[in-house]
């Protein structure tokens, strides 16, 4: 309102001003005139003031300006330092945010819907040798070229990270861990992570396993060698027989075990989706009916249901070692009254083999870790049957490399059934060579 | 830079393809590094399986080189590129048959590593071989990097540095006829050490190539047989001139 006011008073002096001077010459038009004409002056020469003062942002020395001109500058002045003040809020906002992402221990690099990169922090920075700021706006795949993680980026799959062996510096190798979170719209967020230290831990505890199975083998040969030819010999006392005969068992075990992890430090060694061959699973399953039935104690009945004419894809001998573990151990646990059956069908989602028994179940809460190596249900009666504690380690490690999943549902009392799962892409035509197997 | 450059185009399908090609050439590069580095890994370690596997895969490598050419002359044909453009194109189309040339030199150290497995291994368990095979895989990663980058620094780093493999292959030449003279029932075991050697050296020449092409590209200047001050010179020469 007061800019209303002096404005109406400066037109109001300005009018008497050209009344004063237009009245003794004589023309009250001409004076009003020239007196707003002045005053029009005075108004540009503010306007240019204020627009100059503006334009150099020299908000220091503000224009001292009267009246309306005033005024404005004083609001500019007042939006300014809000402005100034908010923008130095955001400002160290910011730079803490980068000061804690750039002091993380992991590197962390923000990626663009184009995978290009957008941000990297400086342990980043290391662990990919990225370049400040060269390497802004560069594809991360075209630096980070390992195939395992370019197809990583392109399967769109970011639940597990990947490790990539990246090169090795001093003569040691270097192993780094690659996480993709998705965020925003498309954006990625690429979590990089050194795992060298865990990786010469695990081939370290990889060798020793393997190592220590091998050194223990020659030992237990001779061992058990001795206690064949002992067991044989007609002279031996007889209240011996029975230690010895037990020793023999345990002796045996002890060779099963180790043949097992030496077995499983293999398939652990060896590169996931190994070459392998079309196997025929209903000439398989043949052969592994006959075995349980060979045993000296096996379910009464014992089915073979081959729903699919498809062969596996794979690496026979493994996928025969990991089908043959599941039977076993269904056989073992199942009553000689029960029943046992093999099952193999190809559906959409890929083949399928399951092992379904009559037998003793598993209780839900040991499910999730039968897996792990040597987990016992029940020590004492695991060790009675004489199984190495491996098996289904062995298992899952066959089914890893054959890109396969296992499934396991059960019922305490009533049985059990294990399901191996394989990709569509593990499958092939057995053409006219598929037979039924009953 | 070139990136810069690309974005410039009318075409935005255009730019698109030349940036899938490179791409591709790129991802071309991080399969070939590996191989070179499973061959190496394979012959250092005595692992037959893995060697076998590295001159398997090896035309894998082939079928890209040919599908990317393919999509170069689709590009030539179809877009008809010019001057930057073209230089592009040229150099990705020499870089995939260097790369492509890298891949049956690793298949090779890869075939040999199978077959040195078996034999007995020497006291220094391949320590030449291992240092000279992490130079010329560094090289190879940098003159990659420097396609991705077009950093003619880095290429030119590059052709230093294969100055230096020369060197060391010659060194390891003398070693091994000593060697041989010493005890000839080693000579068929060191004639395939020679083999690899021989292998990594042609792999340096053939990094310091592609460290070429990328200078050819950001600069349009061809230096190859040329020495390496000249280039050095022209390139700065080049760079006055145009400021």
């Amino acid at each position: 309102m007061i800019v209303v006011w002096s404005i109406a008073l400066r037109l109001g002096v300005a009018a008497l001003a050209g009344l004063l001077i237009g009245w003794p010459l004589g023309s009250v038009l001409a004076g009003l005139a020239i007196a707003f004409g002045v005053y029009l002056c005075w108004q540009l020469a503010a306007l240019l003031r204020v627009e100059w003062w503006v334009r150099h942002r020299s908000f220091a020395d503000a224009p001292d300006l009267p009246g309306a001109w005033g005024e404005v500058v004083t609001q500019i002045v007042r939006l300014h330092r809000r402005k100034r003040f908010h923008k130095q809020r955001f400002v160290q906002l910011f730079r803490q945010i980068q000061r804690s992402t750039g002091a993380l221990p992991d590197g962390v690099v923000i990626l663009d819907e184009q995978r290009e990169i957008m941000w990297f922090n400086r342990m980043a920075g290391q662990l990919l040798s990225l370049r400040r700021p060269d390497d802004l706006g560069l594809r991360i795949d075209n630096l980070v070229r390992q195939p395992q993680f370019v197809q990583y980026l392109d399967g769109g799959q970011y639940i597990n990270p990947v490790a990539l062996h990246a090169g090795s510096r001093a003569g040691v190798d270097r192993y780094l861990s690659l996480q993709l979170v998705p965020y925003g719209e498309g954006q990625l967020l690429l979590l990089v992570r050194d795992i060298s230290r865990q990786m010469r831990l695990e081939i370290m505890r990889k060798d020793f396993v393997a190592n220590a199975s091998h050194e223990l083998r020659s030992p237990l040969t001779v061992i058990c060698g001795y206690l064949e030819t002992l067991g044989g010999d007609p002279l031996l006392d007889p209240d011996l027989a029975g230690p010895l005969a037990e020793m023999r068992r345990q002796a045996e075990r002890m060779t099963t075990i180790i043949a097992d992890l030496l077995e499983l430090s293999r398939l652990e060694a060896q590169d996931a989706g190994a070459a392998g061959e079309a196997v025929d699973v209903a000439a398989l399953l043949a052969m592994l009916r006959k075995d349980v039935l060979a045993r000296q104690q096996h379910p009464a009945e014992v089915r073979v249901k081959v729903e699919s004419p498809q062969w596996l894809f794979g690496s026979e001998s493994e996928i025969h070692s990991a089908f043959s573990n599941l039977v076993d151990n269904a056989a073992k646990y199942t009553p000689v009254q029960g029943s046992l059956e093999m099952r193999w069908w190809t559906d959409g989602a890929g083949g399928h083999f399951a092992v379904t028994d009559t037998g003793i179940g598993i209780q839900p809460d040991h499910i999730p870790r039968l897996t792990e190596r040597f987990y016992r249900v029940d020590a004492g009666r695991a060790r009675g049957t004489g199984g190495s504690g491996l098996g289904l380690a062995i298992v899952k490690h066959v089914l890893q490399q054959h890109d396969g999943e296992l499934s396991i549902e059960s019922t305490p009392g009533k049985g059990s059934t294990f399901t191996c799962h394989f990709p569509s892409s593990r499958l092939r035509d057995g053409g006219n060579q598929a037979r039924e197997a009953g | 830079m070139e990136t810069a450059d690309l974005t410039h185009h009318i075409s935005r399908r255009f730019n698109e393809d030349l940036e899938r090609v490179r791409n591709r050439v790129l991802a071309m590069g991080g399969f070939v590094e590996q191989q070179l580095q499973k061959a190496i890994t394979a012959l250092v370690e005595g692992d037959s399986s893995l060697g076998e596997a590295v001159a398997l895969d090896d035309s894998k490598v082939n079928t890209m080189e040919i599908s990317i050419d393919e999509e170069c002359s689709r590009i030539l044909a179809t877009r008809a590129p010019a001057a930057g453009d073209l230089r592009v194109i040229v150099a990705i189309i020499k870089t995939i048959t260097d790369l492509e040339r890298i891949g049956d030199e690793g298949e090779k150290i890869g075939y040999i590593a199978s077959r040195l497995a078996n034999m007995e291994r020497p006291a220094d368990k391949y320590r030449e071989i291992k240092h000279l095979g992490r130079v010329v895989q560094e090289m190879v990663h940098s003159a990659l990097d420097a396609f991705a980058r077009m950093d003619v620094n880095a290429a030119l780093e590059v052709a230093r540095q294969d100055i230096a493999v020369d060197e060391e292959y010659e060194s390891i030449q003398r070693q091994t006829i000593t060697f041989m003279l010493e005890d000839p029932r080693t000579i068929r075991r060191h004639l395939d050490v020679m083999w690899v050697v021989r292998a990594l050296e042609r792999i340096g020449d053939h990094a310091k190539n592609i460290g070429e092409y990328v200078i050819y590209m950001v600069h349009g200047k061809d230096v190859r047989h040329t020495a390496l001050e000249d280039v050095e010179r022209e390139l700065r020469h080049g760079r006055d001139d145009s400021h």
